[in-house]
């Protein structure tokens, strides 16, 4: 296998106008042989960039693919097709020495606090693995892992616990501060709030915040809420068993969505105001979306066409392509 | 489902040929020509020779091979070296004695062991620390000290049982079964005890699962939870659990055997291997294997059919 | 810079050692025992071989402190001579089943699904093999070399070992933290060597342990059939053989050695299984029958307690209307048997249910929120059980009513359907199955009346193939499905009450809309009453008439949902609403959203005052004493604050950014904004207010 790191010298050459992260044609299979072959793509020709500073949120229920893109992106999960360039780099199916010599600039937050710290290892520990690996002594790794702990608002002294003696939100915390502590460009945060609580959720989600306009970061937001990637997000993509529905500015896809799928998604999320809440209730039952329990679509064609109420012939023969509708580019005859 | 069957007979084939190839070399290395061991200590070299000649043992190891496994095929597994007695013969008369054994081990400590499990995980409390003190204990006993602490309390203190020998079923059913009495029970506490391990640890994991608190939910008696919907779940460990100590028993019968006197295939292996008898050696691994490889077979069809996930797959 | 980790591997394992008295007694033998058979030569009263003629077969004496055998030999000095053999050789195995079962392990779990494939396919050849009859050919062929058969026998049992470490392995693979290292860059070599092996080490020291004693019995089984050592040297399963000749004339000879095997057997067992013990497991949903003695007790007591209190007149049972669900007072604790009750989990909750209404119970988790919801079907999980109050249902107090009369109400009249329905339901039995025995049993009727029933209510929860479904077992369908059939389960019984613990909390918000709208219609068509516990504020919105917010075991605030997130009372509520990303739209939303600053306190450390006092921006002095839930000045509602009315006036709302405890009343303020650890949680306000 060629793991060899190149140049692309066929994007645009200007610094300012490479994105952090470009993914195009992105497919992910799982599995071997011919049925898996048979089977629909995990991730279907998926592409999206990353401008420096921006944050790109990735959201879609269950089996949209999105964890898998973020996985493919951090090199968790083998690419079948499409390439992943990182500052105008192809990292598409870079070994480990590749990943270590990205310098830490790309990093990750996952879901799960209990497990995203090795339980058997202090905080320090786990702090200073990334920047050992970078070849700096562990007096260096120990004080920056302390810097970082009380950057996340966590005492100094946390370098010498260990996780179990931490509560959900501060490990996440800490979670945070391992995917920081080497000065990353890109951030993948993979529902890095989604195992939380609504107060810590809070915190971790305002302090994600604070440290990209702090230190000009990128993240790619991946989660199942619309409304805390609406928090964070400048862009949104929106995913459907694998394929892109619609993408566009945050404000637009979440409060005018233009995909039957996004418009379904954005009113299926209850607000806690109960008079506006019933008023949502009653437009999204007049969507006339139908149920997804039963409807796994064949190949070819929208992907959502057996749910979608305005799904013609068309629709399973031919696959929407992403054109612009308003602000936001969306995959739908019809839209 | 058929083809899983027949992915799993394959697989025991190839099981049992390597078993087959292993014992070959096994036996090949074993010290001694087949000569020398059959001619006995006063042989002169030119006789030795000579018999070694006649049996093949100088053929390329390949040829040798390939002609004792077109025999076994057609079931015959050569003669003794010993006493030029047919294997095939022997060991057809002494499978049924063994067989009984490990059968009869395996099936009084499923049920002992699943009885004691079952016990312990449901009643709790002092009745599950007590039977967990004494399963311990029992795992940690030598079988063959516990066989003769046995013979010494019920044949030499009290005849309940005889002390050694084996009477075929064919002659006397009653006979035959006191007879297995003694060497059953010898090989069945150690058993009991890993099942009754076994069944209790899944038994509590099922009893964790949260479709039991559905069950109540709705009103199921808790004989029904226990029985039907937890036994159920625990089953395929279980299961797994039998198949693994009949393997064990299948193997610990030769302790038992030559405890207890009884002919069986353990004593064959024992004797065998003292007389250095190549090809009785070979002969009873490659039918241990078989039997041990079909029950296994069996019971995996069983665990497989018992799981609906497998059995939809 | 493995050694932290290792530091604290030692420490757990220790301290699982010492709290078993029968590994420390285990540990103790075992090194007694080697230290003895190592210094054997400098102590031993007689050599291996001395034959006494004089006390042949002899029982213990002065001489032979555990008696002769049949040649007059010393059995104490044969034991003790045999013993560094017998526990070196089985070393062997160890090292080498062990070495080899963990190292297939690490390599099957690391190097993905084909390498794991082929690894798996060659153990489950080996452990189908007859083991004791392999290893008898090999003595056959390498004769009684016993170091080297011990080695073949580790070979044989590494297939066992690595089918019990791969599973552990493969978990430790997938952990998160083993992805953050891979993004690091940490080859598979590392990965292995620094996350996964430390965790495993507690497993393999176990099946160290377990084969040790299994190497020891098959040795003595070995030598007991004549593989033993050649002749003259002593060794157990040799010795017992030697005895078994003579169990008719010196039944004595048998027991020395067969203690001192079995004996060391039992250490080595007693060892492996107190560290393999299982730290915590989960508690089960049906407990032991010594559990539910105990259970029964506490039940007993409650009802006591409600009759003296009735006696007395404090606390009629002002059962309201049929139907009507009355939660008055609950609490919830742990068992604590012997010194009466211990850590309480849920206190003085109070609620009411009119029929064909929707409550929910929200919070944080770790507020008592489920424990209330189960506490209504008395299906605590093991080791909880209510304390004391009421749980007034149809004239009867359900928190004082035993199990065995719980019967009649759970399905009947109240019903449960829970957070994952996948595991909701039983694995092994088709929807129809456990939809038809459930009706069957629920309603009195006959099997094809009952298949009918259980096809229309699948039509009822909106299922279109219902004939299918009821074919199909757990696995085969969807989540947001397995919540509809866990829906018609709980409906079968045709409840007047339904508890919903969490019911749309793993599914997908589509689902979610799906499922609640499928509740609301039942609620609309039955008349039935829901208990609905959530912690999502919108999921509340949507679908509750009232609204009890929970917060460290108790309500802070309760009334009509419409009051309530409209215009909170209770601080924790505001802050609630605050932190919501949902509650804000695209172009308000804030730049920050508001936090509370620490977590819900362990019930341990719940303090006399205000529990949320340690949080709030607003706590005071007065916050320090207890809090009694009060009519909140508007509406009907009641809430737990000294200070709601002063906030509802002032129109003080929760900031959006980090401050300290107490912003309303002067108090000196806290050292910084940043959150403390979670020990230190609770003296905030003591220590500033003392």
């Amino acid at each position: 296998m060629s793991t060899a790191v190149t140049e692309r010298r066929d994007s645009t050459p200007s610094a300012a106008g490479t994105p952090v992260l470009d993914v195009k044609d992105l497919v992910v299979r799982y599995g071997r042989g011919r049925k898996a072959a048979a089977a629909p793509a995990a991730v279907d020709r998926v592409s999206f960039s990353i401008a420096p500073g921006e944050t790109v949120g990735l959201v879609g229920e269950s089996g949209s693919g999105k964890s898998t893109i973020g996985k493919a992106i951090l090199g968790l999960q083998k690419v079948s097709d499409g390439s992943i360039s990182y500052q105008g780099k192809d990292i598409t199916s870079a070994g480990p020495a590749q990943r270590r010599a990205l310098g830490g600039e790309l990093r990750a937050v996952f879901q799960d606090p209990n497990s995203s710290l090795n339980p058997r290892n202090t905080i320090g520990t786990s702090l200073a693995e990334p920047l050992r690996l970078r070849g700096l002594s562990p007096a260096e790794a120990r004080a920056k892992a302390e810097d970082m702990l009380e950057r996340v608002g966590l005492p100094r002294e946390a370098v010498d616990r260990y996780p179990s003696q931490f509560s959900g939100g501060q490990r996440q915390r800490i979670s945070v501060a391992r995917a920081l502590i080497c000065d990353p460009k890109l951030v993948v945060c993979d529902e890095a709030v989604s195992a939380l609580d609504l107060s810590t959720q809070a915190q971790v989600l305002n302090l994600l915040a604070d440290l990209r306009d702090e230190r000009g970061l990128s993240y790619l937001f991946i989660a199942h809420d619309i409304a805390v990637v609406q928090f964070l997000a400048q862009r949104v993509v929106v995913l459907y068993r694998g394929q892109v529905m619609e993408t566009g500015p945050a404000a637009a896809v979440t409060e005018n969505p233009r995909h039957p799928f996004t418009q379904a998604l954005v009113a299926a999320s209850p607000v806690p105001r109960p008079a506006e809440q019933a008023a949502r209730r009653e437009a999204r039952e007049s969507l006339g979306v139908r149920t997804g329990a039963a409807a796994v679509p064949g190949p070819g064609g929208c992907p959502f066409r057996l749910r979608c109420p305005l799904a013609t012939d068309l629709c399973a023969t031919e696959r929407p392509a992403l054109r612009r509708v308003g602000t936001a580019d969306v995959a739908c005859h019809y839209a | 489902m058929a083809l899983f069957v027949a992915k799993r007979l394959l697989m025991a084939l190839a099981t049992v040929l390597v078993v087959a190839v292993l014992a070959f070399l096994l036996v090949h290395a074993m010290p001694g020509s087949p000569g020398a061991v059959s001619l006995g200590a006063g042989a002169s070299q030119d006789a030795i020779d000579q018999l070694n000649r006649q049996l093949g043992w100088n053929d390329p190891l390949v040829s040798q091979f390939a002609r004792w496994l077109g025999d076994a095929a057609q079931g015959n597994l050569g003669v003794s070296l010993i006493d030029g007695r047919s294997i095939t013969a022997d060991l057809a008369n002494r499978l049924p004695v063994t067989a009984s054994l490990a059968a009869g081990a395996t099936i009084l400590s499923a049920v002992l062991g699943v009885a004691l499990g079952v016990t312990a995980a449901v009643r709790g409390g002092l009745l599950d620390r007590a039977i967990g003190g004494f399963v311990g204990l029992l795992v940690a006993l030598p079988a063959f000290w516990v066989g003769i602490i046995f013979v010494y309390l019920f044949a030499v203190q009290s005849s309940v049982f005889p002390a050694t020998g084996y009477v075929p079923f064919e002659v006397s059913p009653q006979d035959w079964a006191l007879s297995l009495a003694l060497p059953v029970i010898t090989l069945a506490v150690g058993g009991a005890a890993f099942i009754a391990r076994q069944t209790r640890a899944s038994m509590l994991e099922a009893l964790q699962q949260e479709h039991i608190r559905t069950l109540r939910a709705t009103a199921t008696p808790t004989w029904k939870i226990l029985y039907v919907h937890a036994l159920r779940y625990a089953s395929l460990p279980i299961v797994a659990g039998i198949a693994l100590q009949f393997i064990g028993l299948f193997g610990g019968s030769v302790i038992a055997e030559q405890l207890f006197a009884m002919p069986g295939l353990g004593q064959a292996v024992q004797t065998s291997v003292s007389t250095h008898d190549a090809p009785a050696v070979q002969g009873v691994v490659v039918i241990a294997t078989v039997v041990v490889v079909a029950v296994n077979l069996v019971l995996e069809l069983a665990t497989k059919f018992l799981d609906p996930k497998l059995r939809a797959s | 810079m493995p050694r932290p980790g290792r530091a604290a591997l030692t420490r757990l394992s220790r301290h699982r050692l010492l709290g078993s008295p029968g590994a420390v007694a285990g540990l103790v033998w075992l090194a007694a025992l080697v230290i003895a058979s190592l210094t054997a030569p400098l102590w031993l009263p007689f050599k291996t071989e001395d034959q006494d003629f004089t006390a042949v077969l002899s029982g213990p004496t002065a001489a032979h402190w555990l008696g002769t055998d049949e040649l007059g030999r010393d059995i104490l000095s044969r034991i003790f001579a045999a013993a560094a053999g017998t526990l070196g050789t089985s070393m062997i195995t160890v090292i080498v089943g062990v070495g080899l079962g963990t190292i297939l392990a690490m390599l099957a779990a690391g190097a993905g699904e084909r390498t794991e494939t082929a690894i798996s396919r060659v153990t489950e050849v080996m452990m189908s093999l007859p083991g004791t009859v392999i290893i008898l050919a090999v003595i056959g062929a390498v004769g009684t070399n016993i170091p080297l058969v011990m080695a073949i026998l580790g070979i044989l049992m590494s297939a066992g070992i690595y089918r019990v470490i791969l599973g552990q392995a493969k978990s430790l693979q997938s952990q998160l933290y083993v992805d953050a290292a891979k993004v690091d860059g940490l080859g598979p070599l590392g990965i292995s060597v620094r996350h996964v092996l430390p965790g495993l080490a507690n497993t393999v020291v176990v099946q160290a342990a377990l084969i040790f004693a299994v190497g020891m019995l098959i040795q003595a089984g070995l030598a007991f059939i004549g593989f033993g050592p050649p002749i003259p040297q002593p060794s157990w399963g040799g010795m017992i053989q030697g005895a078994s000749q003579h169990v008719y004339d010196a039944p004595w000879m048998m027991v020395p050695t067969g203690a001192v095997l079995a004996l060391t057997v039992l250490s080595a067992n007693a060892i492996g299984n107190a560290l393999g013990k299982a730290p915590n497991a989960a508690a089960p949903h049906l407990p032991s029958a010594a559990d539910r003695r105990q259970r029964a007790k506490a039940v007993a007591a409650i009802a006591a307690a409600a009759r003296d209190a009735e006696e007395t007149g404090d606390a009629g049972t002002d059962a309201g209307a049929k139907g009507t669900l009355s939660v008055r007072n609950l609490s919830v604790g742990v068992d604590n048997a012997g010194t009466g009750t211990g850590v309480q989990l849920v206190t003085g909750v109070s609620f009411d249910v009119e029929p064909g209404t929707v409550l929910g119970l929200v919070g944080e988790s770790g507020c008592g929120k489920t424990m209330t919801a189960l506490s209504l079907l008395g299906l605590l999980p093991s080791g909880v059980s209510a304390t004391g109050g009421q749980i007034l249902w149809n004239g009867r107090n359900l928190a004082a009513t035993p199990d065995k009369d719980m019967q009649s109400v759970r399905g009947r009249e109240i019903a449960l359907i829970s957070q994952e329905p996948m595991r909701a339901l039983d694995p092994m039995f088709t929807v129809g199955y456990q939809l038809t025995a459930t009706i069957r049993r629920l309603r009195g009727m006959g099997r094809s009346e009952a298949r009918a029933e259980a096809h229309s209510l699948l039509e009822k929860v909106g299922i279109v193939d219902a004939g299918r479904i009821l074919k199909t077992y757990p696995h085969q369908i969807s989540g947001g499905m397995a919540q509809r059939v866990a829906v018609a389960l709980a409906l079968s019984g045709r409840p007047k009450l339904l508890v919903a613990d969490e019911p749309t909390t793993a599914l997908d918000v589509t689902v979610q809309a799906e499922i609640l709208s499928l509740l609301r219609a039942l609620v609309k068509d039955t008349g039935m009453s829901v208990v609905m516990v959530t912690h999502d504020l919108g999921v509340v919105a949507d679908i509750c008439d009232q609204v009890a917010v929970m917060y460290a075991g108790h309500v802070v605030e309760n009334g009509r949902t419409a009051a309530i997130l409209d215009n909170p009372r209770h601080p924790y509520t505001l802050a609630l609403l605050a932190a919501d990303p949902h509650a804000n739209h695209a172009d308000s939303m804030p730049e920050r959203l508001a936090t509370i600053s620490g977590q819900v306190p362990q019930p341990k450390d719940w303090p006399a005052g205000c529990r949320f006092a340690a949080r709030c921006q607003f706590a005071g002095s007065a916050c320090l004493e207890p809090v009694p839930l009060l009519p909140s000045s508007a509406g009907d509602g009641l809430v737990r604050c000294v200070k709601a009315d002063q906030l509802a006036i002032e129109g003080m709302d929760w900031l959006a950014t980090d401050v300290p405890a107490g912003r309303l009343l002067p108090v000196s303020p806290v050292s910084s904004a940043t959150p403390e650890p979670a020990p230190e949680q609770d003296s905030i306000v003591e220590k500033d207010l003392a």
